[in-house]
C-alpha cells in the first residue's frame, strides 16, 4: 500500500543535508524553552506565595487584592488557548496603535563550512518568550501551590512562635520544602513547555519546528523530516526528565 | 481575653496572670478553648477583644514589632511541628540565627548545649523523621528552649504520643520546671500537674470554670463538672485501680 521512494535512508540524508537548520532551529528552541521555565518559575512561586498568603491587612492595608489579581491572571490563562493569548499579546501593539519598531539582536557563528544565524530577540522571539513565560508561571503556580498546601501550617506556626516574620519563615521554613516535593509534579510543566514552544512558528520564529517547515518545502520529505524533528524533541525531554528525577533523588529528605 | 471564629466563641473572658517561675497548668475537655488559648498568648491568633501583657509591654498595641515579642514565649506543639527540612540541630539553632542573628558557630555551640538539656547530643544530625515522636517532642523543647524565653507555652505536648514515650518528655518538662523555667502548660498528665504546677486552671466552653492548687483539685474540687472530669481522667491516665474498679464495677452489675 505505501511506496517509500526513494527510500528511508536517502530520506533522512536529504533531511540531514540541512542539519544546519535543525541546530539552530534547536538552539532557538532550547533559547525559549530555557527563558519560559526560567521567567515561569520566578514569576510562578510569587504568583502561588500570593495566592496562598493574604498579605497581612495590618502591615499592607489594600495590598490583600494582590492575592485577588494572582488567583484571576492563572485562571485566565489556565482558561483560554496558549494561541490566542499569542495572538493577542502579538497584535496588541498594533490594535493599540503603538509605534513599533524594526529592532533585532541575533548572533551568528560558523560550525564546518555552514554559518549559522540565530535571531535571539526580536519583536517576535520577545512576544514569543514573554507570553510562553506568562502561560508557563500560571501552570508552575498551582504546582507550587499546591506543594505549598502540603507541607503543614505547623512549621509556619512554630516559626513565627520563634521569633521570625510570616515571610522569614515561608522562605526558610515552607519554600525550601515545597521546591522539594514540587519536583515530580513540576516535571510534568518542564516536560509540556518544550513542545509548545512550536506555537510561536505562528507569529514566525525560527525555531525548530518552523525550520522543519522550510525543510519540507525544500526536499519535499515530509514525513520522514517530522518524525526527525520528533525524535529531537523526544531525547530532549527524556534527558530533562532523567535530570529531574537525580535532583529529586539528591535533595530528598532523609527519613522522608 | 475574647476570641471567637465566626460564630463560634472560644474564649468568653479568660484572664490569669503569671509570675516568673510560675508553672500554671490548664486542663479542660477538648473544645474547651484551651489551644486558643495559647495562641492568643503569643499572638499567633490575637484575641478579638482584651490585653495580653508581657513584663509589662501589651503585646495588642499595633506599633510593637510582634515578631522580636514572639522570641521571648516559647512554645512547644501538640504535633511537633519541627522543620522537616533541617537536621535536629539546625531545628534547635535556626532560631538564634534568623532571630537573634548569632553567627554559626556560635549558634551550634548553643543549640547542643539545649540537646544535651534534653539528652539528645547523639541525635543532633538526624532529621526529625528518623526520631521517635518522644525525641521529636524534646527537640521541640530544645528549639523553644535555646532562644531563652521569659515564659514557654505548652500545647498539650505528650497527648500525640505513644504512652512508652510520654515519661522521657515528662522528665525534660519536670527538670526544666524544677530549675525555675516559667511555664504554662496545657496537658491532662495529672502526675506532672501535682509534681510542679503553683496553680491548675480548669477551662470549659471558654472560661475559667475553677481554679486552684493541685491540692484543691485532688482533694475538693467544687464544680461536679471538674470532678467528673477529672474522674474520666485519672482513669485514663493515672490510676490503673480505678480502671480496675471500674471494670469490677461493671461486671458486677
Amino acid at each position: 500500500m505505501f511506496q517509500v521512494l526513494p527510500g528511508p535512508i536517502e530520506e533522512i540524508l536529504a533531511v540531514l543535508q540541512y542539519w544546519d537548520h535543525l541546530f539552530s532551529g534547536f538552539l532557538l528552541t532550547l533559547w525559549l524553552y530555557g527563558w519560559a521555565i526560567f521567567i515561569g518559575f520566578f514569576l510562578g512561586l510569587i504568583l502561588a506565595i500570593l495566592r496562598q498568603y493574604k498579605l497581612p491587612y495590618r502591615t499592607f492595608p489594600f495590598l490583600g487584592i494582590l492575592s485577588n489579581i494572582s488567583a484571576g491572571f492563572i485562571e485566565i490563562v489556565r482558561g483560554t488557548p496558549l494561541i490566542a493569548q499569542l495572538l493577542l499579546i502579538y497584535f496588541l501593539p498594533y490594535s493599540l496603535n503603538l509605534p513599533i519598531e524594526r529592532w533585532s539582536f541575533s548572533t551568528s557563528f560558523m560550525i564546518f563550512d555552514k554559518e549559522i544565524t540565530l535571531i535571539l530577540l526580536n519583536r517576535r522571539t520577545l512576544t514569543g518568550i514573554i507570553v510562553l513565560g506568562l502561560n508557563s508561571s500560571a501552570y508552575q503556580a498551582e504546582y507550587f501551590r499546591g506543594a505549598i498546601m502540603s507541607i503543614s501550617s505547623g512549621q509556619l506556626m512554630a516559626a513565627q512562635s520563634l521569633g521570625m516574620s510570616r515571610f522569614s519563615g515561608i522562605r526558610h521554613i515552607i519554600l525550601p520544602q515545597a521546591l522539594r516535593r514540587v519536583i515530580p509534579a513540576w516535571s510534568n510543566e518542564a516536560a509540556y513547555l518544550p513542545k509548545y514552544t512550536v506555537i510561536v512558528y505562528f507569529i514566525g520564529v525560527e525555531e525548530l519546528f518552523a525550520e522543519a517547515h522550510w525543510i519540507v518545502s525544500k526536499t519535499f520529505v515530509s514525513l520522514t523530516t517530522y518524525i526527525v524533528i520528533a525524535v529531537i524533541f523526544l531525547v530532549m525531554i527524556t534527558l530533562i526528565s532523567k535530570l529531574l528525577d537525580i535532583i529529586h533523588k539528591r535533595t530528598a529528605i532523609p527519613g522522608l | 481575653m475574647w476570641k471567637s471564629y465566626d460564630d463560634l466563641d472560644v474564649l468568653k473572658g479568660v484572664s490569669f496572670e503569671l509570675a516568673q517561675r510560675d508553672v500554671k497548668v490548664i486542663f479542660g475537655p477538648s473544645g474547651s478553648g484551651k489551644s486558643t488559648l495559647l495562641r492568643c498568648i503569643n499572638m499567633l491568633e490575637p484575641p478579638d477583644k482584651g490585653e495580653v501583657y508581657l513584663s509589662g509591654q501589651n503585646l495588642m498595641e499595633s506599633k510593637i514589632n510582634i515578631n522580636a515579642l514572639r522570641a521571648r514565649i516559647g512554645m512547644v506543639f501538640q504535633h511537633f511541628n519541627l522543620f522537616s527540612h533541617l537536621k535536629a540541630i539546625d531545628n534547635v539553632s535556626i532560631g538564634l540565627r534568623r532571630v537573634k542573628k548569632l553567627p554559626k558557630e556560635e549558634a551550634r555551640e548553643r543549640a547542643l548545649e539545649a540537646l544535651h538539656q534534653v539528652k539528645l547530643v547523639e541525635w543532633a544530625n538526624h532529621y526529625p523523621a528518623e526520631l521517635s515522636g518522644g525525641q521529636q517532642q524534646r527537640v521541640g523543647i530544645a528549639r523553644a528552649l535555646v532562644m531563652e524565653p521569659d515564659v514557654i507555652l505548652f500545647d498539650e505536648p505528650t497527648s500525640a504520643l505513644d504512652p512508652e514515650l510520654i515519661g522521657e518528655v515528662l522528665q525534660v518538662m519536670l527538670d526544666l520546671a524544677k530549675a525555675g523555667t516559667t511555664m504554662v502548660v496545657v496537658t491532662h498528665e495529672l502526675g506532672f500537674a501535682r509534681a510542679v504546677s503553683s496553680e491548675m486552671l480548669y477551662l470549659d466552653e471558654g472560661v475559667i470554670v475553677e481554679r486552684g492548687t493541685p491540692e484543691h483539685f485532688f482533694t475538693s474540687p467544687k464544680s461536679e463538672r471538674v470532678r467528673r472530669f477529672l474522674n474520666q481522667i485519672s482513669i485514663l491516665y493515672g490510676g490503673r485501680e480505678k480502671f480496675l474498679e471500674l471494670s469490677k464495677k461493671e461486671k458486677n452489675e
